[in-house]
């Protein structure tokens, strides 16, 4: 007993039937390699640095920050023991500003370290005038011991180059102002010709 | 006939697993720790993140980038600064095509190098970690 087709059905060729399949073999296979490979990249390991280590990266974003801001300050105070062309109420008054705006700026910074570490605002602001007293106990400059070098994650180098930035804009701010001539009331008189010394005088014999 | 294509795909499984095993075994996916490459460019500029390196193209793919910064006028302990690729003017997506042709090296790094950890405290800061 032979089975026939049915006059209206379509014949399909095993030729046919050989490539369809292996194109879909060949679809599948294709499938399976980039759902691998996405899965493989989605599932990569990373490495995520322990407390241990973020507490060394935090000590030593704060060793930077407490350093820019004792650079500024050393170089305000050493301009200012200069003999100054502006008086010296003047010039206190302008150390006194910028050594100032040194401490808050640092205060600042501490605060910026301890928001990047995820603390509260008051535990941020604890934190930042704790350091402070700390580093005012004990300046990094008078301190013997030098830890090992420490590469900042990206987050805490922005806050310590941010600090450096402004802390030297603000101790040259504070050069510029303290060596600045004192404007001059009167008008200075026009040098005349006689009365200057020559600047190369002419041997007599 | 059902063997000889179990024969056939196994042996062809087996293969695929040996070579890439000879060629880097911590290649292969969901083994070891994290892979982090360097890749030095000819101008001098290295970036650091997950390599795609696929055969046959022109560009090798760097995902999660951080390149170093000169920092010598930053009171920092190193006079370079590691930044995270992504703050630019143009804020790129993480992802970089770089010319192969304009390699000069691709190393491992390390974990415990200064990069490594900086980059781990990153993700750590990232994260929200305290």
């Amino acid at each position: 007993m032979t089975r026939r087709p049915a006059p209206d059905s379509i014949r399909i060729s095993r030729r046919t039937v050989r490539i369809g399949i292996t194109v879909a073999v060949v679809l599948l296979a294709l499938l399976a390699i980039v759902g691998l490979a996405m899965a493989a990249r989605a599932n990569e390991p990373v490495t995520i640095a322990s407390t241990a280590q973020i507490q060394v990266q935090q000590a030593a974003a704060e060793r930077d920050i407490e350093r820019a801001y004792e650079q500024s300050g050393e170089q305000v105070s050493k301009v200012h023991a200069l003999n100054l062309p502006i008086s010296a109420a003047q010039a206190d008054q302008i150390a006194l500003k910028a050594l100032t705006d040194l401490r808050t700026l640092r205060h600042s910074a501490f605060l910026s370290l301890g928001q990047v570490m995820s603390m509260a605002a008051a535990e941020a602001e604890t934190y930042a005038t704790a350091t402070d007293t700390r580093f005012d106990q004990a300046p990094v400059a008078k301190q013997t011991a030098s830890p090992s070098p420490v590469l900042l994650a990206p987050r805490f180098y922005s806050i310590v180059a941010r600090m450096s930035e402004l802390a030297t804009l603000l101790a040259d701010q504070a050069t510029t102002q303290l060596t600045a001539p004192p404007p001059s009331s009167s008008p200075s008189p026009a040098p005349s010709g006689s009365a200057r010394p020559s600047a190369s005088p002419s041997p007599t014999r | 006939m059902r063997y000889a294509r179990t024969v056939i795909v196994v042996g062809a499984i087996a293969l695929g697993l040996l070579l890439g095993a000879a060629l880097d075994p911590q290649g292969l996916p969901w083994v070891g720790s994290e892979r982090l490459s360097a890749v030095f460019l000819l101008d001098g500029q290295a970036y650091f993140g997950h390599l795609e390196d696929t055969p046959f193209s022109g560009t090798i793919v760097l995902r999660d980038v951080y390149y170093i910064n000169d920092a010598s006028k930053v009171t920092t302990d190193l006079p370079v600064g590691l930044l995270k690729r992504g703050s630019e003017l143009h804020q790129p997506v993480d992802t970089m095509y770089i010319r192969r042709d304009r390699v000069l090296a691709i190393e491992r790094v390390t974990a415990s190098s200064p990069i490594g950890l900086a980059i781990a405290g990153q993700r750590a800061l990232d994260r929200g970690t305290k």
